[in-house]
């Protein structure tokens, strides 16, 4: 497996290294290296002065151990230099670019994208722990008996329950990755509670027996599979069966989850008028949210107040 | 550190170099009260200037909206933030209102220069208290666009009661139209440890040499308006150069007379005003009376230097919005904001004259005359007399050449009958 670089993120972390943010980089190498690095605004031809300095940049990215902390890390993980053609580093472009990413191409060669914060070589425990928990990721998506599908297979879902059920896919997935690296003596990116208070919220409709079960089986389960993530996530309040205005359910009119339904009585007559003009199944008993009452509140022109 | 007179905070404070001061200095007004936020002049400086490769992030002219947006996000927030770490509860004013050396009273805080001295990070003490953004905080230049702050909840089907009246709205937010203010004390200049950044001693004008550049990036980290860029293409830092071939009278349209900048002539909103300045050998100001920057800076007082405690004297102005909470205010523009909009609410005839000279040539204004003309109404703007005058102001070139004509009241054209579709 070839390791790459983006230009961005060995520039950034060889500066990290000049700005005195990391420990044991020594001011006469910062001296060198912003002396090595002058001579390359002489170079007049723009591409070769960027080879030229991405060149130097990956020297001292070398020289100050950084290669050597990432190398390390990917030996941890022999599923990956096994599967992977090339691993590439790039810079995170901002707070919520962080992680990993698979490609595929149609020779069926894998190759992957971590992208990463060049701060986070202030401190070389930060970013084991962010790479190991981002290497399992990655390892999880290779392992052939976790059966990962880059598209989540869930029919019938609107696009915020798609977004949703999303969300509860990247937050069990989490569980069993940090669940296994603290089982394995590593630190994980969050604590045990950090995760059951996240997970608690995240299923908050459930009773408390069946979130902890389920929790400490995540958290404690050694070879996670994607079929069990999706059953997790598809319908956990088990919605599609019900068809009247259960919290969360969908509105019959507008299709998006809502735990805001009218209240008896707040469709009268005239609005129930202008609905079935447009829904002609629906019915009073299936209720609808409140955002839907007030579009056919003015659409009947019944009075704001 | 030298000591070198800062009169925008009507004291003397500490600055890296001795001080020095060029013939003329580049400055400029902003009416923020008419800005509508096109961001005509964004464009206009962005094809002329920063089109290619490695430029995408570079905005040398933005508009944002306040109090929320900002480019890069909450530059000034965070400044400011920084400046009360360094000295908690001591950035104040204080002091009367006096001379050229003091309009608006005394500064008693500390500015970015002599804050950084006690404020020490990982590199050691920096020659200007600042700091870095990140990538993300360069990622939108115009985030929070029209985004209001308000001191009431909205009700439904109706609207609160007053929220447009005077003197202060309930709801507010406006539009600060930023380019580099191209300060007297730079702080970019002072932490330029290759010292590649410097003021042309003809008009002012901050440069980055982009020869001497070797992209450390500590003007980035140093000027607190965060108006220098880096370019990963060529690992260098560029910023607004003042569009100093206009100026110098170069560009073909002015015909070798100077002229204002890209960014203040596409104004459509007439909000810009920009021209040169004689100093004296202190840095202030060189009596110029009919001029119309001295005039509104210092005769009529309704522009004012924007975040003036920072301390690096900055060399942009603007007219306060009338609308906006005061304190909000006087937090960005220093002490002279109440008296500024009281009168620029109930401008008087020369002040009404004046503010027609905005955006009505794209030639530098030298100097201005006013012929009277006959009354045409009075009223009262909030307990205070107004008179319309419909005086004629002329505006000259630094060579004596009229390049305005115009009159307090917008001229009227009717269109006779005979062609309907003619002008």
């Amino acid at each position: 497996m070839e390791l790459r670089y983006d230009e961005d993120f060995v520039e950034a972390a060889a500066f990290l290294c000049t700005s005195g943010r990391r420990k044991g980089v020594s001011t006469l190498q910062i001296a060198r290296f912003h002396r090595e690095r002058e001579r390359l605004y002489s170079i007049l031809d723009p591409d070769d002065r960027n080879t030229a300095f991405f060149r130097l940049h990956l020297e001292w990215f070398r020289e100050w151990g950084l290669e050597e902390v990432l190398t390390g890390l990917v030996k941890e993980f022999p599923l990956l230099t096994r599967m992977l053609s090339v691993l590439v580093v790039r810079k995170t472009r901002g707070k919520n670019d962080d992680g990993a990413e698979l490609y595929v191409n149609e020779a069926r060669q894998r190759s992957a994208i971590v992208a990463l914060p060049p701060d986070f070589f202030e401190r070389d425990v930060t970013l084991r722990n962010y790479l190991r928990h981002e290497f399992t990721h990655l390892s999880d998506m290779l392992r052939p008996d976790f059966g990962y599908l880059p598209t989540l297979d869930l029919p019938g879902l609107n696009s915020a329950q798609q977004r949703l059920a999303r969300e509860r896919y990247r937050l069990i997935w989490d569980i069993t990755i940090d669940g296994r690296l603290s089982a394995a003596g590593h630190v994980p990116m969050a604590t045990c509670e950090q995760h059951r208070a996240a997970f608690f919220r995240g299923y908050s409709f459930w009773p408390e027996a069946r979130r902890t079960d389920t929790f400490d089986a995540l958290w404690q389960n050694g070879s996670p599979a994607h079929a069990q993530f999706l059953a997790l996530i598809a319908d956990p309040r088990g919605l599609r069966e019900s068809h009247g205005p259960a919290p969360g359910a969908s509105c019959p009119l507008c299709g998006f989850p809502t735990f805001a339904w009218v209240s008896d009585g707040a469709v009268t007559t005239e609005i129930a008028r202008t609905i079935a003009a447009q829904f002609p199944d629906w019915t009073t008993e299936q209720s609808l949210c409140t955002r839907c009452l007030e579009t056919y509140e003015t659409l009947a022109g019944v009075v704001v107040h | 550190m030298s000591n070198v007179l800062n009169w925008q905070l009507g004291r003397e404070m500490e600055y890296p170099y001795e001080a020095a001061y060029p013939d003329q200095q580049f400055a400029f007004i902003f009416n923020i009260n008419r800005c509508i936020g096109c961001q005509t002049c964004t464009m206009a400086c962005k094809s002329t200037w920063t089109f290619s490769k490695g430029q995408e992030y570079m905005w040398w002219n933005n508009v944002e909206t306040k109090p929320y947006g900002g480019y890069p996000h909450h530059w000034d927030v965070r400044t400011l933030d920084l400046l009360e770490q360094a000295n908690p509860g001591g950035q104040n004013w204080g002091g009367k209102a006096e001379d050229i050396k003091a309009p608006y009273g005394k500064f008693h805080g500390k500015t970015v220069f002599e804050a950084a001295k006690t404020f020490i990070g990982p590199q050691g003490a920096n020659r200007a208290l600042g700091y870095l953004p990140t990538d993300d905080e360069w990622s939108a230049p115009n985030r929070y666009e029209d985004h209001p702050v308000g001191n009431e909840k909205g009700v439904k089907g109706g609207y609160f009661k007053g929220g447009e009246l005077l003197p202060e709205h309930k709801t507010w937010f406006f539009y600060l139209a930023r380019i580099c203010n191209h300060c007297s004390y730079p702080a970019c200049l002072a932490a330029c440890p290759r010292n590649a950044i410097y003021k042309r001693p003809e008009d002012g004008i901050v440069l980055v040499d982009q020869e001497r550049c070797r992209g450390y990036r500590k003007c980035m980290e140093a000027c607190p308006y965060k108006k220098t860029y880096y370019r990963g293409t060529t690992r260098t830092t560029e910023k607004c150069i003042g569009c100093f071939p206009r100026v110098e009278g170069k560009d073909q349209a002015g015909h070798g007379l100077p002229m204002q900048t890209r960014c203040m002539s596409s104004c459509i909103g007439h909000i810009r005003l920009q021209g040169l300045v004689g100093l004296n050998p202190d840095g202030t100001w060189k009596e110029d009376r009919y001029n119309p920057l001295y005039y509104l800076i210092h005769i009529a007082k309704v522009a004012l230097p924007l975040y003036p405690q920072f301390g690096t004297e900055p060399n942009g102005y603007y007219i306060p919005p009338r609308w906006v909470s005061r304190p909000y205010l006087r937090q960005m523009f220093g002490p002279g904001v109440d008296d500024a909009i009281e009168r620029y609410a109930a401008p008087d005839r020369e002040l009404l004259a004046v503010l027609q000279l905005f955006g009505k040539d794209q030639r530098i204004c030298d100097r201005y005359e006013i012929k009277e003309g006959p009354k045409v109404f009075e009223t009262e703007v909030r307990g205070k007399k107004f008179v319309l005058y419909n005086d004629t102001i002329i505006g000259y070139a630094k060579d004596g050449t009229k390049i305005i004509e115009t009159t307090v009241e917008e001229p009227l054209h009717i269109r006779p009958d005979k062609h309907a579709n003619s002008i």
